[in-house]
């Protein structure tokens, strides 16, 4: 016996929809599933935004351990500077603690000789403590040195004033405060593009990690659908009727695929209404977001046809879901992996379509832009949907 | 002459050295119940998933009111309504909405298909419960429902594997009569079961399968016939029992006659039609019949006699 060809037919079509439809529906059908699939993606982008400065200024803590009057004045400068907010704490540990629990997002300890060594002459070393994960806090050391650069020219020309027999190193100090003395400016090239640019929405840094965490997760979880019903007899009960092997197929690739959409879909509009995010290019974002939501039911499509019971397919689903995710750029941002990680990461989709979505919503790209992503996530894609409906099909036909 | 709706000649399947169906044929017509009876692992699911068409066979063919029916032919499997061994249903979804989703797969849409969703409502009595979900159902209820998929597209041959699993005995009553009625109204219907108290009460002609071959099949009363036994008839009577032994073993039909402490054990050909006989006889001599009690040799004796087991081994 052989197979007879697929053709394409309106029964066939209408057939298709209604698998595909059947599996949407079942998606929304527990509550459940209505938060994980809408509520936690957008609730994670607005946290971990916050986390990442939205909205908000960051958060500098000072220990000032002297309190003379460079130091003061440093802390003063720094108070004043618009784009951060100066937490003033009295003791390094409290300082380490809340920039570790994140209450800060860097810290700055001025030692309490720093008065008694610039004003002999000498230079004092303050120090700056930053989560390396965080990257407000790179923003953040970036306009701290400038602000003490800044204080440091004051100082150094109190210090010359002195050293000329001016009168004292706080009179000339004081002087300095009275004559206008241009500031330094820092100038910060980034050789490249900047990951993280200036003025960017925090959230926008954000939303497209969860969109790609999501739609994978909610995909694979959904392949957990093809599992059951296939343990349940519904699939043979489908092909006991007049319908295909090909139509059932389809039908169910058609609903993992509509699940991962919906899934994109919803944390894409969402973070763009509810938070502001610019997605960029339409037709690039689309096109990304099309090709990664075919990989991610390519593989629920392949997981749903391999495994046979729910509960063992439950952990792998959800440790394929994580672990590609944390590999891919999905839970720390791609620029923040090293070397070894970021080798790995190459060999995930996530972390092409995370390069793709980055280009589009911080630097403003086009489809032409993200071609080498768009080209790799379709090589993925063809893979694994192939992989995935052969293995549905030979389970249907026996 | 009614019409032959299914018929399956010389089926195989074999898994590796494994034969599970070997040269099976059966032959239905409209308004016919044929049950397959046999033990779990007999093959009858096996059979029947070649007979609907999910199951490629090996050899053989099977015809559906005359055309050639296999896996791909979705013209024949238009005509055959199919009710799986396992409760294949969306459990999310309600009693209706899992009808509607088969009745697409079947071709029916738009107002046919609510119209249609709501008769085999109404025929397995879940209209009041058809808009909640499934995972609500009692285990009857779902079976009935599950029963009612497989009517959707008011088949001409209803396939049913052991669709009484688990089911309380009021439901299995209320499926067992549903089938009759479908059979009535000349659907044909092939049914599966390892009880043989339900072959026995549903089915016209009744296959017997074991180690998927087809061992016997008949009328129960042309395989009860086959065991070459006799049914007995146990008399508890008062009165001059020698003396109606006596006349009774004078009886053509009568083949032994035994006097017991409180009455008669007699052993006949066919008890039914001769009850008035051996009754009248008994009367004549005297002797009082308090209680009759008729033991026939049933499926279960004709299934030992056929393979060395029991039904339910």
């Amino acid at each position: 016996m052989t197979s007879p060809q697929f053709r394409i037919r309106p029964r066939r079509i209408r057939t298709v929809f209604a698998i595909a439809g059947v599996q949407l529906r079942l998606l929304f059908r527990q509550r459940l599933s209505v938060f994980w699939v809408i509520v936690a993606p957008l609730l994670f982008v607005f946290v971990l935004g916050l986390q990442f400065g939205g909205g908000q200024p960051p958060r500098l803590a000072v220990v000032n351990e002297g309190n003379g009057l460079v130091a003061q004045r440093l802390v003063d400068a720094l108070d004043a500077d618009d784009r951060l907010t100066v937490i003033e704490l009295v003791g390094a540990d409290q300082l380490r603690t809340d920039v570790q629990r994140g209450r800060a997002d860097a810290g700055l300890v001025i030692p309490a000789e720093l008065d008694a060594v610039v004003s002999s002459g000498g230079q004092a070393t303050v120090e700056y403590l930053a989560r390396p994960s965080n990257p407000t806090a790179a923003d953040l050391g970036v306009w701290v040195r400038a602000v003490i650069s800044q204080q440091a020219t004051l100082v150094r020309a109190a210090q010359v004033a002195t050293g000329e027999n001016a009168g004292t190193f706080r009179q000339n100090l004081d002087r300095t405060g009275t004559v206008e003395v241009p500031g330094v400016t820092v100038v910060a090239d980034t050789v490249g593009t900047t990951p993280f640019p200036d003025g960017i929405n925090p959230y926008a840094l954000m939303a497209p990690s969860m969109l790609l965490l999501y739609v994978f997760l909610t995909s694979l979880t959904a392949a957990l659908r093809v599992i059951e019903t296939r343990r349940r007899g519904i699939t043979r009960r489908m092909y006991a009727t007049p319908t295909t092997a090909g139509t059932i197929v389809a039908g169910e690739a058609l609903g993992r695929f509509g699940i991962a959409l919906t899934q994109g879909l919803i944390v894409m509009a969402g973070s763009a209404l509810l938070f502001g995010v610019d997605w960029g290019s339409p037709p690039a974002a689309a096109a990304l977001l099309v090709l990664f939501c075919l990989v991610a039911s390519g593989v629920a499509m392949l997981v749903g046809a391999v495994l046979r019971n729910e509960g063992p397919a439950l952990g792998i689903c959800l440790g394929l879901g994580l672990g590609l995710g944390a590999a891919g750029g999905a839970m720390v941002p791609l620029e923040l992996l090293g070397g070894p990680a970021r080798t790995v990461a190459s060999f995930t989709p996530h972390a092409w379509a995370y390069q793709g979505f980055t280009e589009l919503v911080r630097h403003g790209g086009g489809i032409t832009d993200i071609a080498p992503q768009l080209g790799v996530l379709a090589g993925f894609a063809v893979v694994l949907f192939t992989l995935g409906t052969r293995w549905l099909r030979r389970g249907i036909v026996r | 002459m009614a019409e032959v709706v299914l018929r399956c000649e010389g089926l195989r399947k074999a898994y590796g050295t494994v034969v599970a169906i070997d040269d099976l044929g059966i032959e239905i017509t409209e308004g016919e119940t044929y049950g397959l009876l046999g033990p779990n692992g007999a093959g009858k699911t096996t059979a029947i998933s070649m007979i609907v068409g999910i199951l490629a066979r090996d050899a053989g063919s099977v015809t559906i009111d005359g055309q050639p029916h296999d896996v791909h032919r979705t013209a024949t499997k238009r005509l055959i309504g199919y009710v799986p061994q396992e409760l294949a249903l969306y459990p999310d979804l309600t009693g209706r909405e899992n009808l509607h989703f088969f009745g697409r797969l079947h071709g029916l849409s738009g107002r046919e298909l609510r119209r249609r969703g709501d008769e085999v409502l109404d025929v397995v009595g879940l209209s009041d419960r058809a808009g909640q979900r499934v995972r609500t159902y009692s285990g009857g209820m779902s079976r009935r429902l599950h029963i009612g998929v497989g009517l959707l597209n008011r088949p001409r041959l209803l396939v049913l594997d052991e669709p009484t699993v688990g089911v309380d005995p009021q439901s299995r009553n209320a499926i067992l009569d549903n089938v009759r009625q479908l059979a009535g109204q000349g659907m044909a219907v092939l049914y599966t079961t390892h009880y043989m108290e339900e072959a026995e009460r549903l089915c016209d002609r009744v296959g017997i399968i074991d180690s998927g071959r087809l061992r016997a099949e008949g009328t129960r009363r042309d395989l009860v016939t086959m065991l070459d036994r006799e049914d007995e008839v146990e008399l508890l009577a008062d009165g001059d029992l020698a003396a109606a032994a006596q006349a009774l073993a004078e009886l053509a039909e009568v083949s032994a006659v035994d006097v017991r402490e409180a009455g008669l054990r007699l052993l006949v050909a066919e008890a039914g039609p001769n009850l008035p006989q051996i009754l009248a006889t008994t009367g004549r001599a005297g002797v009082t019949v308090r209680s009759v009690q008729v033991r026939e040799p049933n499926l279960e004796s004709v299934f030992l006699h056929l393979t060395g087991k029991a039904l339910r081994d």
